[in-house]
């Protein structure tokens, strides 16, 4: 297994791929319908997140700022700003729900958001994420456990047919929306919680970003305690059923750490099967099976003469490791953003916490790149090729709408990643032939 | 001594004729409905463009981690660009209780011996801020102890909106580069660029014209910028400002410093161009270099206006609706007019006094000036007939409901519109979405709605 680094060793990042917890708290918000983000801190903080998610998904975002000030930062206690935004808000627009999380901003002034949050009577969850703590992943985490903490009822039956699924926050809304019609397929009603697929799943609306567009609704939200199991989605989402058993102690809690890939799949499915009662799948699935097994034989001999270098969150890491793995290729380096219990678990030589100098420096591990648009430029700096996935992507379209889960998603990554290395190695034989062409006519 | 600018002052520009009338500035942001980027953001757009300058910030995630390498200011720095290098304390648990400090410093040491910047700027942000980690005093001795200049930002985001961090970068590169080195020569024609960026390498459209003249950029703030030419902006004979209100404080303080003059200009589309090239060469005074000017202007509009004539036609009878901020309400208009679109609104939401004025000006009594673009647009287009919306990507709803063109000019836009060439990449992206059959037919109706 991998050797695996846990701390960076540096007193600073150099071309960072980590992003912040608000961050992710900002986008599990965005996953629950007719909800307004409200980031409580300066306008900065929002700012530079709204940016990153609209040019991201190529989509107008909704997310409001206490815009907490040096004044307000020193008098206040965060009454104030809460208090007053919440009224704004309601001036101009009437959400489901407000979801209030904090910056480093707000948590080093100490504000008591709890206290706050008892004051107000409209529909509204609080969760507290500064900035100098987790990163992306926690902070979709705390955030899908605040919505379920504070808004689900409790419940002390179940419906044998009803699931919740947890998705980790790396995966694409397409992806969401695939396997929830998956499970679906095996007989089962599904609610993701947070459901990105139906918000930014890059659908023409009436869309000005007033507030987000689609999601699970708070309706939804408040009954889902009546489910017979909790399914989650990468290690980093796992704590989210024990949240929810607290509120029904019968539901039944089924963790994987990804469904990518031939094994990952085959394990939900068996799961599935199992616990439908049914002897085999939906044909569909059947078909797409075999399609996953003949995409891993045309494509092995390709990505199983590559080293890949992986850049990522923790369970984008773990999923896309899986996949290549099947079919012989070889991650030299994993570099996560934090620290995660799933790192141990990486199939790779090597698993590091760090940024893109670390990756620059250790340029003769690797020959394929996957990861963030960052890793672009330094694909260009090291004289490599990448292929974009994760957090965030400014250089391409259709982003929501690429799908790597399940057999299906599964067989598409393993050709589009195989016809990317074949494309790099024809490229360096170009290059090589024109040399010696050059040196023949010398 | 802190190196901190009092914000007050700074808020209150006595350069800026809107100030006379006013006792003070009010910029507290409203909880809940405010929009835009911080102090910190707006200093890093300001100083970003110094690609041989690295550019720290000393703060959490949210303060970088989605917005570097995301300038796009091209540079002519052979070494590497360190505009698109990313460096963040990352500041953690730790930082905040026992201060962030040593951190800092060990962060300047890696730069220092990995990167050998030119300079380094140190970015306070606010949490340090709030803290009261001294950054004067760790850069105060990195520089003495590298014998690089670290310069502290002290722009926290919560002291105010961008505007006020692009001023307070302005008030940092005063105190602590500008005056710190002198030119090897000098000339009698040279000017400092002060708010150009070089955004998608808009100062490349016009500086060889400059250059052409005998006029010489001695530097810029800070497009394709360099820290040793920023170092020896005060032998510079005239500031021009770029587009760039927020720097009238830095251009002034340079007057009374150093007796510069300043002028401020504009180089989108032909009118605008040929007057900024025209007014910096009054500005210096002299009467040959003025006649040369006069020429060169009349040859780059004959050549401009030849290149141009295929697309009259197609712009002919055209009216645009703008949408967009500050002075891009009457800049981008004057390109539009160029090219013979008939502009018959603009937006002044995020505009200043000034800028409002210069827009009626540019766009005639009968424009509609819109303070509030997004509830305001929809009834303008149809009131005017308009065939073609310039907005930034939220409008394009808008557009496609009214089945008319739409073009992007927000700040993510790929290519430079400035100066004479400029306009003719202009006139293709219009002609292109002029064309474009995709806004009428992404709102046809299902064939189950028929």
């Amino acid at each position: 297994m991998a050797t695996v680094r846990r701390k960076s060793g540096k007193p600073l990042q150099v071309n960072p791929h980590k992003l912040s917890q608000p961050m992710g708290a900002t986008l599990a918000f965005l996953g629950v319908d007719r909800c307004m983000p409200l980031m409580h801190g300066g306008q900065g903080c929002a700012s530079f997140t709204k940016v990153m998610f609209t040019r991201h998904f190529c989509e107008p975002i909704a997310l409001q700022t206490t815009a907490v000030n040096d004044v307000i930062a020193v008098l206040d206690g965060g009454d104030y700003s809460i208090l007053e935004s919440i009224k704004n808000i309601h001036d101009k627009v009437a959400p489901e729900l407000i979801g209030v999380h904090t910056t480093g901003l707000t948590e080093t002034k100490g504000d008591d958001l709890r206290g706050v949050a008892s004051k107000i009577d409209v529909p509204l969850v609080y969760v507290n994420t500064p900035d100098y703590q987790g990163g992306l992943e926690s902070g979709w985490t705390l955030t899908t456990q605040a919505l379920i903490d504070q808004l689900t009822e409790p419940c002390d039956r179940v419906d044998a047919q009803k699931i919740v699924l947890v998705p980790h926050v790396s995966l694409q809304p397409i992806e969401v929306e695939k396997l929830r019609d998956f499970i679906e397929s095996f007989g089962f009603k599904v609610v993701a919680v947070p459901d990105l697929s139906s918000s930014l799943d890059n659908h023409l609306g009436e869309k000005q970003a007033s507030l987000s567009s689609g999601g699970v609704t708070v309706a939804e939200l408040k009954q889902l305690a009546d489910a017979a199991f909790v399914v989650t989605l990468g290690a980093s989402v796992k704590p989210v059923g024990a949240t929810l058993q607290k509120k029904n102690p019968a539901i039944q809690h089924r963790h994987f750490d990804h469904v990518n890939g031939l094994q990952g799949t085959d394990a939900l499915v068996a799961w599935l099967l199992e616990t439908s009662g049914r002897d085999t799948p939906p044909p569909v699935v059947e078909r797409w099976r075999k399609r996953l097994q003949d995409a891993m034989l045309d494509s092995h001999f390709s990505i199983g003469q590559t080293r890949f270098l992986l850049v990522a969150e923790p369970d984008h890491l773990a999923s896309m490791a899986a996949s290549l793995r099947e079919v012989g290729g070889k991650v030299a380096l994993a570099i996560s953003t934090v620290d995660s219990p799933i790192l141990g678990d990486i199939e790779a030589d090597q698993v590091i916490v760090g940024d893109l100098e670390d990756a620059e420096k250790m340029r003769d591990a690797y020959d394929l790149i996957i990861g963030n648009f960052h890793t672009e430029a330094l694909a260009h700096r090291v004289a490599k090729k990448a292929v974009m996935r994760g957090f965030p992507n400014y250089e391409e379209v259709g982003i929501a709408l690429k799908n790597d889960l399940l057999y299906e998603g599964g067989a598409y990554f393993l050709f589009e990643i195989a016809n990317a290395a074949e494309r790099m190695r024809e490229e360096l034989v170009h290059h090589e032939r024109e040399r010696i062409k050059l040196q023949g006519a010398a | 001594m802190s190196s901190k600018p009092k914000i007050k002052e700074l808020l209150v520009e006595s350069a800026c004729e809107h100030n006379k009338s006013k006792k003070g500035s009010c910029n507290a942001p409203t909880p809940g409905a405010t929009t835009g980027g911080c102090a910190l953001d707006g200093a890093q757009i300001a100083l970003f463009p110094f690609a041989d300058a690295a550019h720290l910030i000393h703060g959490p995630m949210s303060c970088v981690g989605g917005a570097w390498e995301t300038r796009l200011t091209p540079t002519s720095w052979s070494g590497r660009d360190l505009t698109q290098t990313g460096f963040a304390t990352d500041i953690n648990n730790n930082d905040v209780v026992f201060s962030g400090e040593k951190k800092l410093a060990a962060a300047i040491d890696h730069i220092v011996a990995n990167y050998a910047p030119e300079a380094v700027f140190v970015y306070s942000t606010c949490v340090p801020a709030m803290t009261g980690d001294d950054i004067d005093a760790v850069c105060k001795q990195k520089s003495e102890q590298h014998g690089t200049p670290c310069v502290p930002v002290h722009a926290p985001g919560f002291v105010g909106a961008k505007n006020l961090g692009s001023r307070i970068a302005g008030e940092a590169v005063l105190k602590h580069l500008i005056g710190t080195k002198e030119p090897e020569e000098t000339t009698p024609f040279d000017i400092n660029l002060i708010g150009e960026h070089n955004n998608t390498g808009e100062l490349w459209r016009y500086r060889h014209l400059l250059e052409e003249l005998g006029i010489r950029v001695l530097s810029t703030f800070s497009g394709d910028g360099r820290i040793a030419s920023i170092r020896t902006a005060h032998r510079a004979k005239l500031n021009v400002i770029v587009c760039a209100k927020s720097l009238v404080s830095m251009t002034r303080k340079m007057q009374e410093q150093y007796g510069i003059p300043w002028i401020s200009c504009s180089f989108y589309g032909k009118t605008d161009t040929s007057k900024s090239i025209l007014a910096i060469a009054e500005a210096l005074g002299d009467a040959d270099l003025i006649e040369r000017t006069r020429a060169l202007i009349a040859r780059e509009e004959a050549r401009l206006e030849e290149k141009l004539i295929p697309y009259r036609e197609i712009f002919a009878g055209k009216k645009a609706v703008l949408n967009t901020g500050g002075n891009k309400a009457w800049s981008i208009a004057s390109a539009l007019q160029d090219l013979g679109i008939e502009v018959v609104a603009t937006s002044v939401r995020k505009s200043t006094e000034a800028d409002k004025a210069k827009a009626r000006e540019y766009l005639g009594e009968n424009a509609i000036l819109m303070t509030s673009p997004a509830t305001q647009q929809a009834k303008v287009i149809d009131d005017t007939g308009a065939h073609l919306l310039l907005a930034g990507g939220r409008s394009l709803y808008t557009a496609i409901k009214k089945r008319i063109a739409f073009t992007d000019v927000n700040q993510e836009k790929k290519k430079s519109y400035g100066g004479y060439d400029g306009l003719l990449v202009l006139a293709e992206d219009l002609k292109n979405s002029l064309q474009n059959p995709v806004f009428e037919l992404v709102d046809r109706k299902a064939p189950w709605q028929q």
